[in-house]
């Protein structure tokens, strides 16, 4: 039981390997991708069965000395927060296979099976060589995505989000450097595993400075406003598959190492940074948002769109208290969902008509009616429509924010309304309105497509209907680690 | 007979090797495979004979009675051997394709070969400051003929030009440094010279600072520093394959060896601020040989311009010795083993394409890669990904003991630095990734993978690259990251450091 977090890990990465030595062709490659991701799938689902949400501490661990003179363990294990995001991962990647079932570029599902690897390490490392080995490696393959299979200037975007990206961990490495020197200072022997660094002390300057590193870094994966300037280009030239990692996982990680590492390094100074990030996401989210509606390449609004509630969930965590923190974890969990589900449905509007442009769209709800309900159920999701998912999230999240301060609360309920205005305008313009030369012959949703969007449409109502099903689950760990940091509440 | 004098086989193997192949060369009749493969079987000869020396723990005077100490074989220096004899090894075999396609090459250039790793290992045996002269410049002549060994090239007889004139000029200052430091102390045996330091360092500060530096110089010169760098991108231009490759990897390893043991014997007692100079070369060759790099656009010329970046990086490591870390040494020697690797594969992919054309290898010639050569183009990247220190490859672990060294000696800027440096890096060898992999090829013809005696080694390093970024204790049978800075540390500790 112990191993299933290794196996859930380097499954993919076992496949492809096996598969590019021998480099099968691509009926075999697809069998073997989609495989992969069902074995994944099924062991996250035992996973999750044996999890147990009361216990208050990181379980599945398995620590085995990696590099032994510099301390540096392959130590691995699951809490709450990754559970969330493995258990997205690996619910996305077999509907993404799905979607690119006619793709026969072998590349392209070597490079998915890789990025799984990659991010599930980067979730599950405990040790914090071991987290910047996957952080870093899992860039690989969205670089070569987006540069070998994308479209509109995409190898000039993949080399810049490349080299910020790059840029933000390298940041991030001198701080991991230097806090396992601490370490030898204090204890003389090397440490980079998170709990035994978590107890080191340091003087308020230097604190700022070390955990300023991480911070540039996850600022540049979310991206925090400022930090943004890749996040449109790269997401309008990456193709779907990548583009779906991209927003419903992978800038959900630069939340989580704002949770993991953030808080569980330097909990004191968090407490420094909570203004400005604060600010940062406020700004971030209204930003982004005013982007979106000036934006008629609907990958770039809902790049923008993403931001923006990344934002929120940037925000969510930084307040910390119980309601914020469940409602920003659940909302990883949902846009997760929603994104995904938009995404994968722009990815089908490129497909039948060649274009993304709004102004080329419109009046698919005539010809093409159940494309649009499950366009507008999706597009609605991301506003936070009540009986979906992302509503209870949104909703958590500002309770959260009005708990600890009354202005905050109030601003905060602007992301809710930011979004319905560019989320109609959209609505209006594509699926509405008179038809187009290009969506003239616009094809309604096969079966296989809904089969394949059905699972996202149904995770979300269920999220909205039900959410006590799920977050009293994640309240109990959640709680926890509010005490440890001395939250509020 | 003395028993040490087993101690000297491995040496007295490669030189008589040497001047058999001087001999074999003036025979019409010998193919120059044969003369390939008995240079080869003469360094494995060597290289067996040298590897039970290791681990012993002891430092030996061979013949003491003629050479006084002149010359001692430790761990650290045998350690060298067996990098300098196994690199050469995988030199010749790597360009085997390459030099069989060139006409050329004969015996003597196999005599001047084995006669270089001869020098290389005076080198690292030497513990006193003529004989590393001796070392220096015998393995120096030799290559500067084989830089220059295609005779109707003219760029290779610029580069040999420039890396002569420019090179015994720096060899000189290595003499005069010499012949000062004898006037202080009375003689140019290392131990006697740091005994020297410790005891009367602190009144002699200058003129021994002065005189170290002059040392420095023909060092930095050798490896590439700047500002002594000016050769550099010629001379691995206007060279021959083969020997771009020997003088970026082994040659610099060799260069390393004299000045760890130099470094450590001189200046890591403190009292002569040599760590104040180094840093200095050490930011200005960072700086400098990523603003080279950056701008060229044959590959050669890349690897060249990086290649002063790496030696930037080991001068970090070089730079802190005394500092505090006790593993400053490792980190270096572990980093040479890591560019040995990265290097010898992508120099060697390159030279295996270049086997059939005259023409300079540049990016774009790397367009659609991927898609002819999928497996190559795979290695290719590897090693890509290593030099440029990307984590899980071995690369990623040699900048991360540097950079930890570094910092463990408070050399904040040099750590942050070097990791800045290494930012700019990923820029120009993502180029070449990027190239290969962007583009789909024009002509979809796949070109089979041959499964030769070059491309089976290339792919060796790729999986070494992997698996000593990776290779954990985890994996049982296979020697680990840990395990390899174990046995530099074991080299190390016979520096008395």
């Amino acid at each position: 039981m112990e191993k299933i977090l290794t196996y859930i890990v380097f499954t993919p990465l076992l496949f492809a390997f096996v598969m590019g030595v021998f480099r099968v062709n691509i009926k075999i490659l697809r069998f073997g991708a989609i495989l992969s991701s069902i074995i994944v799938f099924v062991l996250t689902v035992t996973l999750i069965a044996y999890f147990d949400p009361y216990q208050n501490q990181i379980q599945f661990e398995r620590s085995l000395p990696w590099i032994a003179s510099y301390g540096i363990y392959y130590h691995i294990g699951v809490d709450v927060l990754s559970l969330v995001i493995i258990s997205m991962t690996s619910l996305l990647i077999p509907i993404l296979y799905i979607y690119m079932w006619q793709n026969s570029y072998s590349g392209y599902w070597y490079n998915m099976m890789l990025l799984q690897t990659g991010v599930m390490g980067a979730v599950v490392s405990l040790d914090l060589i071991l987290f910047y080995m996957f952080w870093e490696t899992m860039l690989l393959p969205v670089f070569i995505m987006i540069g070998r299979y994308g479209h509109d200037k995409n190898r000039f975007n993949a080399m810049k989000i490349l080299l910020m990206t790059v840029f933000g961990s390298m940041a991030m490495l001198f701080s991991i450097l230097y806090l396992g020197y601490e370490y030898f200072v204090v204890h003389s022997y090397w440490s980079f595993e998170l709990n035994n660094l978590a107890l080191l002390h340091f003087d308020p300057k230097t604190t700022l400075w070390l955990s300023a590193g991480f911070m540039f870094a996850f600022a540049i994966k979310i991206p925090l406003v400022g930090f943004h300037t890749w996040m449109a280009p790269a997401y309008s030239s990456a193709p779907t598959p990548a583009l779906v990692i991209l927003s419903a996982i992978m800038a959900k990680l630069g939340a989580y190492g704002i949770w993991r590492f953030g808080y569980g390094l330097f909990s004191e100074t968090m407490s420094y940074y909570r203004p400005y990030i604060i600010i940062f996401a406020i700004i971030g989210m209204l930003y982004y948002a005013i982007r979106a509606m000036s934006e008629r390449d609907l990958r770039r609004m809902f790049a923008f769109s993403s931001g923006s509630h990344l934002s929120v969930i940037v925000l969510g965590i930084i307040i910390a208290n119980i309601y914020s923190w469940s409602g920003s974890l659940y909302f990883i969990a949902t846009h997760a969902l929603s994104s995904a589900g938009i995404f994968i449905m722009i990815g089908l509007i490129y497909r039948r008509v060649g274009s993304v442009d709004i102004t080329t769209l419109g009046g698919i709800a005539k010809v093409a009616p159940k494309f649009a309900f499950i366009f507008a159920f999706f597009a609605l999701s991301i506003v936070g429509l009540p009986s979906t998912g992302g509503f209870v999230a949104e909703l958590l999240i500002i309770i959260g924010a009005f708990k600890s301060n009354m202005s905050l609360g109030f601003v905060t309920i602007f992301s809710m309304i930011t979004a319905i205005l560019y989320i109609f305008y959209t609505l209006q313009q594509t699926i509405y309105g008179p038809l187009t030369p290009k969506t003239q012959e616009f094809g309604d949703l096969t079966i296989g497509e809904i089969l394949m969007l059905l699972p996202l449409v149904l995770l979300l109502l269920v999220s909205g209907i039900f959410p006590s099903a799920f977050i009293p689950a994640l309240e109990p760990q959640l709680q926890h680690m509010l005490q440890i940091i001395g939250g509020i509440l | 007979m003395r028993s040490d004098i087993y101690t000297l086989l491995p040496m007295a193997t490669t030189v008589i090797g040497a001047f058999v192949m001087l001999l074999l060369s003036s025979s019409k009749s010998i193919t120059l495979i044969r003369y390939h493969l008995i240079t080869v079987a003469i360094l494995l000869l060597s290289l067996a004979l040298s590897l039970p020396l290791f681990g012993s723990g002891k430092s030996i005077y061979p013949l003491d009675n003629i050479f006084h100490q002149a010359f001692i074989v430790d761990d650290f220096s045998i350690l060298f051997d067996i990098m300098f004899l196994g690199g050469a090894v995988l030199t010749l075999l790597v360009n085997t394709l390459y030099l069989k396609k060139r006409d050329y090459y004969n015996g003597e250039f196999y005599a001047l070969f084995l006669f270089t790793i001869f020098g290389m290992m005076i080198l690292a045996h030497s513990n006193d400051l003529i004989v590393a002269f001796i070392g220096l410049e015998v393995a120096s002549l030799s290559i500067y003929a084989l830089v220059g060994y295609h005779k109707n090239n003219p760029l290779s007889s610029e580069a040999m030009l420039k890396y002569m004139v420019l090179g015994a000029f720096v060899g000189s200052m290595f003499l005069l440094g010499s012949v000062m430091i004898y006037i202080l102390v009375g003689s140019t045996n290392i131990a006697d010279i740091t005994s020297f330091i410790q005891n009367e360092g602190e009144s002699n500060q200058l003129a021994l600072t002065v005189a170290g530096t002059l040392l420095l110089i023909t060092i930095l010169f050798k490896v590439g520093a700047v500002p002594f760098h000016t050769w550099v991108l010629d001379v691995y231009e206007g060279s021959p394959f083969p020997i771009t490759m020997f003088m970026a990897s082994v040659f610099k390893i060799s260069i390393f060896a004299i000045a760890l043991r130099i470094y450590v014997a001189y200046f890591a007692t403190g009292v002569l601020h040599g760590d104040v100079i180094l840093s200095i070369v050490t930011i200005v060759t960072l700086i400098g040989g990523s603003l080279l790099a950056i701008s060229q656009t044959k590959l050669k010329r890349v690897l060249a311009g990086s290649s002063i970046v790496h030696g930037g990086y080991m001068l970090i490591a070089l730079s802190c010795i005394g500092l505090g870390s006790q593993l400053a040494v490792p980190a270096v020697m572990f980093y040479l083993l890591s560019y040995f690797i990265s290097s010898v594969g992508a120099f060697g992919i390159l030279s295996y394409l270049s086997a059939d054309s005259k023409r300079a290898l540049r990016y774009e010639d790397f367009k659609g890669f991927a898609d002819k050569r999928p497996y190559l183009s795979a290695m290719m990247a590897i090693f890509m990904l290593s030099l440029s220190g990307f984590p899980s490859t071995i690369g990623f672990l040699g900048k991360f003991y540097i950079f930890t060294v570094a910092i463990e000696s408070k050399q904040f800027i040099l750590a942050a630095l070097g990791i800045a440096v290494a930012f700019i890096s990923i820029y120009y060898y993502f180029k070449l990734i990027a190239f290969m992999y962007f583009y789909s090829s024009p002509n979809t013809k796949k070109e089979k993978f041959k499964l030769s005696l070059s491309t089976s080694l290339i792919a060796l390093m790729a999986i070494l690259a992997i698996l000593g970024g990776i290779g954990t204790s985890l994996i049982p049978m296979i020697p680990s990251a840990d395990s390899l800075l174990g046995i530099a540390s074991v080299a190390s500790s016979s520096l008395g450091y």
